[in-house]
């Protein structure tokens, strides 16, 4: 997974709240959270490497309350250690539904703007 | 002799048509980003009301038997037509792109195609006016002319729209952006279309034919942005604003579903 660009994550969320969906695509917490366990498969993810990126969007307790009442509550992670985690596979179609999001905002952009160009 | 006049009829309804196209669009304001592209749209329009100006005197001048007038219209009616593609493909670059330099860069190159044309069309020999019942027809001398007025004027310009409207109608978007913007599409499509099969019909009825279908695309394109009542109504393209609405004593939403839903 390439490197998470925090700048567009958090602009793709406040598309998809514009559309009125607040959480999953919509939750800028949720996308770097999954985009950060998906890009360490196979890996210990550390709370401080979900931190490293979300520390620019939310405060520690918020992050670390979406970590347990989604992610590990849902099955999308797995707890391995103290402050250590393991994506899962349904973790894996999260983290592939949120690139999914990004295509799609791009997308709806791009056309977005091609209809305001013609008269 | 009344086919001729038909046809002189017919040209001269392009124009005053496409003039009062481009008048409308020139009237209408421009929002956000597209003020570049309307100019060009304008442009185009305009290039086409010329045209046909100039192609309507032409056949005027068979009418009563003045070849050398012919002969000058038609090599005056190709200047507009030659540097018809360059408005379309600034328009078709800018709308995709949003950027201004590559649309000019583009549209400078077709303006070089329809120079050039313009220069085989001037060296080159006509064959004297083939007068009909119907038309009055002239040949090119020059396969390199008539090679670029197809490849280069027409085709990439017309395939340009195609790809254009494939790429808007792949997407939901309001069923009245996609009425206006098709349509739109559609109607230069077939102007362009319609005006090579012109430039190269050989048969007399042809010309005539193909000249009441670049009518019916303007007409179309006025459509576009003018769409009738009834079919607004049928086709459901209607804006429904609640400005008149006053909902200071419907603030409360707790019985929305008792009664909105139950009315529907």
């Amino acid at each position: 997974m390439s490197r998470i660009n925090i700048a567009h994550e958090r602009e793709v969320a406040a598309y998809f709240q514009s559309l009125g969906i607040n959480q999953g695509c919509g939750d800028v917490q949720y996308r770097l959270i999954a985009l950060v366990l998906a890009g360490n498969e196979g890996k210990i993810t550390r709370f401080s490497d979900i931190r490293a990126y979300t520390d620019h969007v939310a405060d520690r307790g918020s992050v670390a309350s979406k970590l347990k009442t989604v992610f590990l509550l849902e099955g999308l992670a797995e707890r391995v250690q103290r402050g250590g985690y393991v994506v899962t596979d349904k973790g894996l179609v999260a983290a592939r539904f949120i690139e999914e999001t990004s295509k799609f905002y791009r997308k709806s952009v791009r056309i977005d703007a091609i209809i305001e160009r013609i008269p | 002799m009344s086919g001729l006049i038909l046809n002189a009829a017919i040209c001269v309804a392009i124009a005053l048509s496409a003039f009062a196209f481009a008048w409308t669009l020139h009237k209408q304001d421009p929002k956000g980003k597209s003020a570049p592209s309307l100019k060009a749209l304008i442009i185009f329009w305009v290039l086409v009301a010329l045209s046909f100006l100039i192609i309507g005197a032409r056949v005027i001048a068979a009418i009563y038997g003045n070849t050398s007038m012919d002969v000058l219209c038609y090599y005056i009616s190709s200047i507009p037509l030659s540097f018809l593609p360059v408005p379309l493909v600034f328009f078709i670059v800018y709308v995709v792109t949003g950027d201004r330099k590559s649309s000019w860069g583009l549209a400078l190159l077709f303006l070089v195609f329809g120079a050039v044309y313009l220069w085989f069309l001037f060296i080159s020999e006509l064959t004297p006016p083939t007068v009909t019942y119907w038309a009055t027809i002239i040949t090119i001398a020059s396969d390199i002319a008539i090679t670029i007025y197809l490849s280069a004027l027409f085709i990439v310009p017309t395939a340009m729209v195609i790809v254009l409207l494939g790429l808007i109608l792949a997407r939901k978007i309001p069923k009245r952006e996609r009425y206006r913007i098709a349509l739109t599409l559609v109607a230069i499509s077939l102007v362009c279309d319609f005006i090579l099969v012109d430039a190269l019909a050989i048969d007399c009825v042809m010309q005539v034919v193909s000249r009441i279908f670049i009518l019916i695309s303007v007409v179309l394109a006025f459509l576009a942005y003018h769409p009738p009542d009834a079919v607004q109504d049928r086709l459901k393209l209607r804006e429904i604003h609640g400005d008149a609405f006053d909902d200071s004593e419907d603030s409360d939403t707790s019985d929305i579903t008792d009664t909105e839903v139950a009315d529907e």
